[in-house]
């Protein structure tokens, strides 16, 4: 119980230092942010939309994640935030949009586009795991409450 | 069991702060005059992301200069024109 514990404050924290990095690497260098957005093979009302959306939800899913109350569903937000990100990687990789933007974000931004995707589906998995943790984490709270009332 | 939480939680946020601030980047040439090699001489770009984009690859795209002949590579990438948005095309919209 106390290991699958902190197996669970592991998970969370290093989807929270994934999170709060990538967020405080774009608002640090705002500008080249915005430019590599615009760059993406995007409708440009959609680019301007997800220049703040993204900052802003990643620093949602950092608060959602540290509070017990509400870390299951920012479990559940990450783990769709970065299916989303893979399944655009994905895309980008198989050339779907015709030509190949720049990869952004901080130290992240060095890696590939395939390197990228290898780095989503850890964070995929691991979200998916925490789930299954958090979930199981619950369900056995709730078995301890009913028995103590039977 | 809080106080190793708080820990890990503490632990983790310090780290992001900090990565996030040794990461950036320090002077910015991105924020200089860019200029392109045209082939035969460099010119100056327009506004990035406006009149030109730098398409994923090896390459440089842009230059900067320390104004005694001398260019530095900024962008990497290559150099792409946008098609310009005249005064023409937006009353043509309007109508």
């Amino acid at each position: 119980m106390f290991k699958r514990q902190v197996l669970l404050e592991c998970i969370s924290a290093l989807l929270i230092l994934l999170f709060l990095y990538a967020s405080l690497s774009k608002f640090m260098d705002f500008y080249t942010f915005t430019g590599e957005m615009l760059n993406q093979p995007l409708p440009h009302y959609l680019s301007r939309f997800l220049i703040w959306f993204i900052p802003i939800t990643e620093i949602l899913l950092c608060i959602a994640l540290l509070f017990e109350r509400t870390r299951l569903a920012g479990l559940y937000a990450s783990l769709g935030f970065m299916t989303l990100f893979t399944i655009y990687s994905i895309f980008i990789v198989f050339n779907f949009f015709g030509r190949i933007p720049c990869s952004c974000g901080g130290v992240i931004k060095r890696l590939t586009w395939k390197q990228h995707i290898v780095f989503n589906l850890f964070f995929v998995t691991l979200s998916v795991w925490g789930i299954i943790l958090q979930r199981r984490k619950i369900f056995k709270s709730i078995t301890i409450t009913q028995n103590s009332f039977v | 069991m809080k106080k190793i939480k708080w820990s890990i939680m503490a632990l983790t946020i310090v780290a992001s702060v900090s990565g996030a601030f040794a990461t950036a980047p320090q002077h910015d040439c991105r924020t200089d005059q860019q200029y392109y090699w045209t082939g035969g001489g460099f010119m100056p770009t327009g506004v990035w992301a406006v009149n030109y984009l730098c398409d994923a690859s090896s390459n440089t795209c842009t230059y900067t200069t320390d104004g005694f002949g001398h260019y530095f590579p900024c962008r990497t990438g290559d150099y792409r024109v946008l098609p310009a948005i005249t005064n023409e095309t937006t009353t043509k919209k309007k109508k």
